[in-house]
């Protein structure tokens, strides 16, 4: 591992982006325009975003940069630079490494975003520190960057990359308890649920988040299914799975 | 006095090298040694394993049969730091400019000193012709000048062992005499080249040659001596190539 590479990589990638105008207003206006759509659809006046705002949070980010990473990389092996790094130094977790290090910059910003403007132009009743809130998002960007990596060694072009969304994303959407209430689903279906990164952080935020009144009706009703150290753990464990697939991913396509 | 020295292992060593794509054999059974300081070109036309070849000395393929010295040793990350490699797509960030993507390049090569990679990356782009345009994005340059940035982030390292893919496609003929005084001055001070090409003149150039065809060594020498073994004195390369295909022919029929 070299930091000198990494910090190389990252700082590369920070200036790809920023020199890319249009990516980076949509970088900005994207998730406003998204979260506003999904609070003026809600009812009104029911406090029913309070209780979807943590899970629609951990959603977006997930997404977001999902999207942002696995385009990126995907590029990375169509135009031909993937395969002159891997001719050089760099090893290949100095490149994930370097990868996240750098989205993880963009990632950050699309989730503060989001997060500001959920709580403060939403306007939404929340609890838990900031800080926690966002700490707790860091390590969702760190796992779908990774995981966009990892995608991305399976797809040959942009429109095989956008095709991974309704396969590796909106199953995480239907399982993790922000459409339906996971202890409500089919046995099966929980079961699978319970292998899916974005059940934890949902479940996570949502006790990071919820104010009390809520999240006492969420324990309940049997919505909250582990601890938060739990959620976290696991988090983390999906982090580090992550990060070795998508170095492992790499070397994919190179040899043929 | 111990006069005897151990000369030095050869910059490219390879037995038996096979490699196919499924039931394409790409690179068919190539035993090849190319000693340092010199000029080396894979001549052959499209589909010969010119880019399949290149690929497995540099290390990023392996042969699923034979052997591969590079510098003495497997090819591996740990000789990355002398070479350099230019793919035969320019491989470039199309967002960054000139100067950015000869700098990134420098710097995972392992030129950590700012002012001393400023100086490199400086001589780089000036020896590619493109220090008064440094701060254009790859994205308004030609397809020519996209190949300059290309060499010009291969040899930023001052790599002892430059492997080139068809650096000379869509460059002007001026500048391609430039590449080879450039090219002729690297291998004076001992550093070898391995170009890949399907054009004559780039062959023209090379201190010695491999003519490649369906993944085999057809015929292996200097110039002129390929061209001498066609038994014409004003045998071009060209004809020096026809001369060694229809030779293989004619030993496959009578085989």
């Amino acid at each position: 591992m070299s930091v000198n590479n990494i910090l190389a990589m990252a700082s590369r990638v920070i200036r790809q982006l920023i020199r890319d105008r249009r990516t980076i207003a949509l970088i900005v206006i994207v998730p406003i325009v998204v979260m506003s759509l999904i609070t003026y659809a809600l009812p009104s006046g029911t406090g029913v975003l309070d209780r979807y705002a943590p899970a629609l949070i951990v959603t977006m980010a997930l997404l977001f940069t999902f999207l942002l990473t696995g385009i990126s990389f995907l590029r990375e092996r169509s135009q031909g630079t993937l395969e002159r790094m891997m001719a050089s130094p760099v090893s290949r977790l100095d490149m994930v490494l370097g990868y996240i290090l750098g989205f993880f910059a963009f990632a950050l910003t699309q989730v503060i975003i989001i997060l500001l403007f959920t709580i403060y132009a939403l306007d939404i009743e929340y609890a838990g520190g900031l800080w926690r809130i966002f700490f707790f998002l860091i390590l969702i960007v760190i796992m779908a960057v990774c995981l966009g990596i990892f995608a991305s060694a399976f797809a040959k072009n942009e429109l095989q990359m956008v095709q991974f969304i309704p396969l590796i994303i909106v199953p995480q959407i239907f399982l993790c308890g922000v459409v339906f209430p996971i202890n409500q689903m089919n046995e099966v279906l929980q079961w699978i649920g319970k292998f899916l990164p974005l059940t934890y952080g949902v479940d996570g935020m949502r006790q990071i988040m919820l104010p009390d009144s809520i999240l006492l009706t969420f324990k309940e009703t049997g919505q909250i299914l582990f601890g938060l150290g739990t959620d976290i753990g696991i988090l983390a464990a999906f982090v580090i799975i992550m990060s070795i697939l998508a170095a492992v991913g790499l070397r994919r396509g190179q040899s043929n | 006095m111990d006069t005897t020295q151990k000369a030095p292992k050869p910059a490219i060593q390879t037995k038996n090298a096979s490699f196919n794509y499924r039931k394409i054999k790409a690179v068919d059974n190539i035993s090849i040694e190319i000693p340092r300081g010199i000029s080396f070109g894979v001549l052959g036309p499209n589909g010969s394993g010119k880019t399949t070849f290149i690929r497995i000395l540099v290390g990023l393929i392996k042969p699923k049969s034979g052997t591969v010295r590079t510098l003495g040793r497997n090819p591996s990350r740990k000789l990355a730091p002398h070479i350099g490699y230019m793919p035969q797509l320019p491989a470039l960030y199309s967002e960054l400019s000139i100067r950015q993507n000869v700098d990134f390049f420098a710097r995972i090569y392992g030129i950590k000193n700012r002012a001393q990679r400023q100086q490199l990356v400086k001589e780089a782009i000036t020896m590619v012709g493109l220090w008064p345009r440094r701060k254009d994005s790859i994205s308004k340059l030609s397809g020519g000048m996209k190949q300059r940035v290309s060499l010009a982030c291969a040899i930023v390292h001052k790599p002892r062992l430059l492997f080139l893919d068809e650096p000379t496609v869509g460059v002007d003929p001026a500048l391609r005499v430039k590449f080879w005084e450039y090219f002729r001055s690297l291998t004076e001070k001992g550093a070898t080249i391995i170009i890949s090409s399907h054009t004559m003149d780039d062959a023209a150039h090379c201190d010695r040659l491999a003519f490649l065809r369906e993944g085999r060594v057809i015929a292996m020498g200097s110039p002129d001596e390929l061209k001498h073994a066609t038994g014409s004195p004003e045998a071009s390369l060209e004809d020096a190539f026809l001369y060694f295909v229809q030779r293989k022919e004619e030993e496959r029929v009578s085989k």
